[in-house]
């Protein structure tokens, strides 16, 4: 019975695939008679294989297939809650400044909502960049939070409160906010390598020690009574420039947004054509290997730590300077370990960060404004974060299914192929297939 | 009380419950499988416990001052961690994802479900616009004779109910572990996978349980917290304990009782420099600057027992029964 369900299936796979060698977009029939067997196999596939089989597309398709169902599931969840899913999208995109809002509050347009969205990109794209480099070196830096703790309040302490003017303040900002990040992910590289301490409890343990640490010497020597927060550093020293008036609207301009894209695609140059980016990958994907094709492994994971770690520095600037003006004592910010998600979500790679930075920080940005519309809590922003991180998570287990589907297709067709002999047209298959079970 | 006295009662009520969670964890990643979810685990079953304790007491299932929700919620907690644990568990043994990475959605994920979920809970069921369960804080126990040994008595003076709970589990998971065939099955998983596939054992279905077994034990861990230092659930629970229940399984060599000492030397290491701050009648800052003891003494120590540390074998490694 099975049996015959199988011919049945393998010749109407068949037929299919001689049909489809009439059509004029594989070639004509002719071509394919004369070429016979060595021709590339027509595979009969879905439109679901056909779209996500190819792999030079996979590093797209597969991120916005995940991005695709968690939104169809936030959709299911909202609709259930009674609240019109395509409008609370909407409201998103509003609140972070892409499309129009219907009413602006005087001095504000869709011009602020934007710049406040590049604003918390620029940490957010930093910060995962950081993620992504430790990444490729096969190290999990989960200590973004404590290096960027650190430089944003050394950066603050040397150049906020001194009355240095913005030409040397804005560049010595961002060098000492490198320097101080290299310094702890270069400590946390330098304990793995000395002292073969995880870096994962490592950077747990300086994450903690940084957060305290700098909060008794905020309360002690720079709290500001009224907001029992540090004190506001100078506008010289700060990397956005705040309420300035553009067009009749206040916009807070992001200095180092542009300096994030370049250092962006910087990255991906560094890890793709340099020698030292080779090597931060070949340790990555295998130490052993690396080691015995004469790599330093050990001095490379340290220089993996410390450019990780200077990234997290300028992420670290870019939101204590930036994003905000002032530091919370004895807080680490979230944006660290929500930078680990940006990461992964941009494939751990340096463009990828980009996309998946404008995603996080328009969910993130929009949440407040979209809350207030919808009265949908806000926090369903960090849901769909996490929904869409949960299906990527997955990607790997997309991939490999898809690669599974693909090599049964190719089967069937091979085995017909086999049984049914070169070209053809329909009735000589359906003849050539019951030949082919009578063996 | 004498400072000593208070030193180890407070360690204690930390360590054990930082305890709990690193045996979970040490099930997972004996099994094979990296756990950083922990912190996530802990979060969503002390929210699911809170949710049971806080309906008790707001739909009067129980008589006002009896401690059934507390207990029972102890279940539920357990039940709940091991609920989001089979998340980690799918993407994990059956999925194929990056354990690193499975670990850090689900913690993302926790935080952001627990905290929609508390808040429109709050709204639509309790009708109050709060952001948390409030809780009471569990009673604590004290044995009458045994509390008056000279120092040692303090381990029996002022213990919360749970504390007894997780010694319990304790001798229970050591058992499992190093004495049952399950426990053999769990640890070839995590050194030999190959060689257990070999002997006919399911592999994936063993690294399911233990992953399973992470999640149970986490969520009773996160609701110890939620019923001491907090007496509420709130996001504020996600304080980052988890990652230092990690940090003192990796100390401890991925074996239970050197966690165990782990755990108790940070507690102790923090309950001392906390009363420390207080005998020296200094400025409530510099209390920061005594927490960070702690975190510091476990780096230095690390720094000199790291060297003989070996993480399980195949930890991380997605079992492929064609690999040799």
């Amino acid at each position: 019975m099975s049996e015959q369900k199988r011919r049945n299936t393998s010749s109407v796979i068949l037929r299919e695939v001689a049909e489809s060698s009439l059509d004029p977009a594989t070639g004509t029939q002719d071509d394919r008679e004369e070429t016979g067997q060595s021709e590339p196999l027509q595979i009969q596939m879905n439109w679901f294989l056909r779209a996500f089989s190819n792999e030079r597309w996979q590093f797209i398709s597969i991120p916005l297939l995940s991005i695709l169902v968690s939104l169809i599931a936030i959709s299911i969840m909202l609709g259930i809650m009674g609240s019109n899913p395509f409008n609370v999208f909407i409201t998103f995109l509003q609140g972070a400044g892409w499309i129009m809002r219907p009413v602006y509050a005087g001095g504000y347009g869709q011009l602020s909502d934007l710049s406040n969205t590049l604003t918390a990109f620029t940490p957010m794209l930093f910060a995962a960049l950081a993620v992504t480099i430790a990444f490729r070196g096969g190290l999990f830096n989960i200590g973004i939070s404590g290096q960027m703790l650190i430089s944003g309040f050394l950066a603050s302490v040397i150049v906020g409160y001194s009355g240095l003017s913005a030409f040397v303040a804005k560049p010595l900002v961002l060098l000492i906010g490198m320097a101080a990040g290299a310094a702890v992910g270069g400590l946390i590289g330098f304990l793995k390598y000395r002292f073969n301490i995880n870096e994962v409890v490592a950077s747990i343990m300086l994450n903690y020690i940084l957060q305290y640490a700098v909060s008794y010497f905020i309360k002690i020597h720079f709290l500001d009574q009224i907001s029992r927060q540090s004190r506001v550093v100078s506008q010289a020293s700060m990397l956005v420039l705040s309420d300035t008036k553009v067009g009749g609207v206040y916009v807070s301009i992001p200095l180092c947004f542009i300096l994030a894209l370049l250092v962006a695609v910087a990255l991906q140059f560094f890890l793709k054509k340099t020698r030292l980016g080779y090597e931060i990958k070949a340790v990555g994907a295998n130490r052993r290997a690396a080691q015995y094709s004469g790599i330093r492994v050990r001095r490379t994971i340290l220089v993996t730590m410390m450019l990780s770690g200077a990234l997290a520095g300028l992420a670290g600037v870019s939101y204590y300077l930036g994003y905000f003006n002032s530091i919370e004592p004895g807080a680490l910010t979230s944006l660290g370990f929500d930078s680990i998600a940006t990461a992964l979500l941009g494939n751990a790679h340096p463009l990828g960060a980009i996309a998946s930075s404008f995603l996080i920080t328009t969910l993130d940005t929009g949440g407040t404004y979209m809350q207030s519309m919808m009265g949908v809590r806000q926090e369903i922003a960090q849901l769909v974060t996490g929904m869409i991180l949960l299906f990527s998570a997955c990607s790997a287990f997309f991939r490999w299914r898809i690669a599974l589907s693909r090599q049964k297709a190719e089967m069937r067709a091979r085995e017909a192929a086999a049984s049914g002999g070169p070209g053809g047209c329909g009735p000589e298959v359906e003849v050539s297939v019951q030949g082919g079970d009578v063996q | 009380m004498s400072a000593v006295n208070t030193i180890i009662i407070d360690g204690l009520a930390l360590a054990l419950p930082l305890l709990v969670i690193a045996i979970g964890g040490i099930f997972s990643e004996r099994s094979g499988i990296i756990n950083l979810a922990l912190e996530g685990l802990l979060g969503f079953g002390a929210f699911c416990g809170a949710l049971f304790a806080y309906s008790c007491v707001a739909f009067h299932w129980f008589a006002p001052d009896s401690l059934a929700p507390m207990y029972l919620s102890f279940i539920v907690a357990a039940a709940g961690g091991a609920l989001f644990a089979v998340i980690h568990a799918m993407l994990c043994v059956k999925f194929r994802a990056n354990q690193v990475i499975s670990g850090v959605v689900i913690n993302i994920l926790s935080v952001a479900m627990t905290g929609f979920l508390t808040s429109q809970i709050n709204k639509t069921v309790f009708s109050g616009p709060s952001s948390r369960f409030d809780l009471m804080t569990a009673p604590r126990l004290t044995v009458p004779v045994l509390s008056k040994i000279p120092v040692l008595g303090a381990v029996f003076t002022r213990f919360y109910p749970f504390e007894v709970l997780i010694l319990i589990l304790l001798v229970v998971f050591w058992f499992i572990l190093y004495r049952t065939r399950f426990g053999i099955h769990v640890r070839a998983a995590g050194d030999n996978p190959q060689a257990l596939d070999a002997a006919g054992i399911e592999v994936s279905r063993v690294r399911f349980v233990a992953v399973l077994i992470s999640g149970a034990l986490a969520g009773i861990g996160g609701m110890c917290f939620a019923y001491s230092i907090f007496s509420y659930f709130s996001g504020a629970i996600y304080l980052g304990y988890g990652y230092l229940a990690i940090a003192a399984l990796i100390f401890g060599n991925w074996k239970i009782m050197p966690t165990f000492a782990a755990c108790l030397l940070f507690g102790f290491a923090q309950s001392g420099a906390s009363q420390l701050v207080l005998l020296l009648k200094v400025n409530s800052s510099v209390g920061d600057l005594a927490m960070i003891v702690p975190y510091a003494l476990t780096l230095i120590l690390l720094a000199f027992f790291s060297k003989h540390n070996r993480a399980p074998r195949s930890l991380g490694e997605i079992y492929d029964k064609s690999k040799r």
